[in-house]
């Protein structure tokens, strides 16, 4: 169950990255966020999304191991 | 430096109790009915970490509780307050038709999670390496082969790409159509991992949530094979003009 929560909280920061870094009113002033920060951070997305996908699948094992014991 | 959070329509009211970013205090900078909610500070720098993320949005989160906002990407900064209320003037009708765009409205996120298995993605015949593969055993000479064989074999793995790729396309579709149909305006990205089957943003009337979350719900029911993860309400980032190119 512990996982699920973790997992719905990472989901929630890649969403929040999604939006606040790539969207809403973009206004070029005098300083903006850097591109190689962006770069970073999407570096960091990317590897949310894979470990994401990762817990998915362990869950999904866990859940099937689990419905064979008590079957 | 003033740095934005987001633009509102509503410059009577009192900003809320909110710290921003390094602490500083909130306030509001007004243009004709509307306003820019905004904080000092002292660096040029913003790094985008978690916790400075999750304080940009806690702020436009909670000027959403009680008015419209135009949410304003992170780490935007211009030099002082006569140029934040130069930037209103200069987009002044922009903002006013945005705002008009997200009244009572929030936007929703959903990704939708497959297995590469559930829509049949083809593998690569052992019998013909992928190119990569073939490509490292040329260079050391380890293979000779029909060329004609492995391009017709390449040929038919393109096509089940292709076939694959319309697959999802459909399979997403049946899911984002009947959310969109509930949402005044949406978005949908198919496949941006292998297993990432839908990334979509809908645009949803304040009232209408609890009934796009039961349809979202059903979807989940009908289609045990995917994972849905719905977010929200979140500001209408995927929903505002995004570009405002304001010269200094």
């Amino acid at each position: 169950m512990s996982e699920l929560v973790v997992k719905e909280k990472e989901v929630t920061l890649l969403d929040l990255l999604d939006r606040i870094l790539d969207k809403g009113v973009i206004l070029f002033g005098d300083v903006t966020i850097s591109v190689a920060d962006v770069d970073l951070i999407y570096l960091g997305l990317k590897v949310l999304l894979t470990s994401i996908e990762k817990a998915d699948k362990m869950r999904r094992a866990a859940a099937a191991q689990y419905s064979q014991h008590s079957t | 430096m003033i740095y934005l959070y987001a633009i509102t329509d509503r410059c009577d009211l009192p900003v809320p109790a909110k710290p921003g970013l390094e602490g500083t205090s909130l306030f509001s900078l007004t243009y004709q009915d509307i306003a820019a909610v905004v904080s000092p500070l002292d660096t040029a720098k913003t790094p985008p970490t978690e916790d400075n993320l999750w304080r940009h949005e806690a702020v436009v989160e909670a000027l959403m509780a009680d008015r419209t906002v135009l949410p304003v990407r992170f780490g935007t900064m211009l030099a002082d307050e006569a140029a934040v209320q130069a930037a209103l003037a200069a987009h002044y009708a922009d903002f006013v038709a945005g705002l008009e765009r997200v009244r009572g409205r929030v936007e929703l996120g959903l990704r939708v999670l497959s297995s590469p298995e559930f829509l049949q993605l083809p593998q690569s015949s052992p019998k013909f390496p992928s190119i990569s593969q073939r490509n490292s055993e040329e260079l050391r000479g380890t293979q000779g082969g029909s060329g004609r064989a492995y391009l017709l074999a390449r040929l038919e793995e393109e096509r089940q790409r292709q076939a694959w790729r319309q697959r999802a396309e459909a399979l997403a579709d049946e899911l984002h159509v009947p959310l969109a149909r509930l949402a005044v305006e949406s978005t949908r990205q198919v496949l941006v991992t292998p297993r990432l089957l839908l990334t979509a943003a809908y645009l949803v009337e304040q009232g209408r949530v609890p009934t796009f979350r039961q349809e979202v719900e059903a979807l989940s029911a009908a289609y045990p094979e995917l994972r849905f993860l719905c977010t929200g309400p979140w500001p209408a980032y995927n929903f505002v003009t995004p570009t405002m190119t304001f010269d200094v």
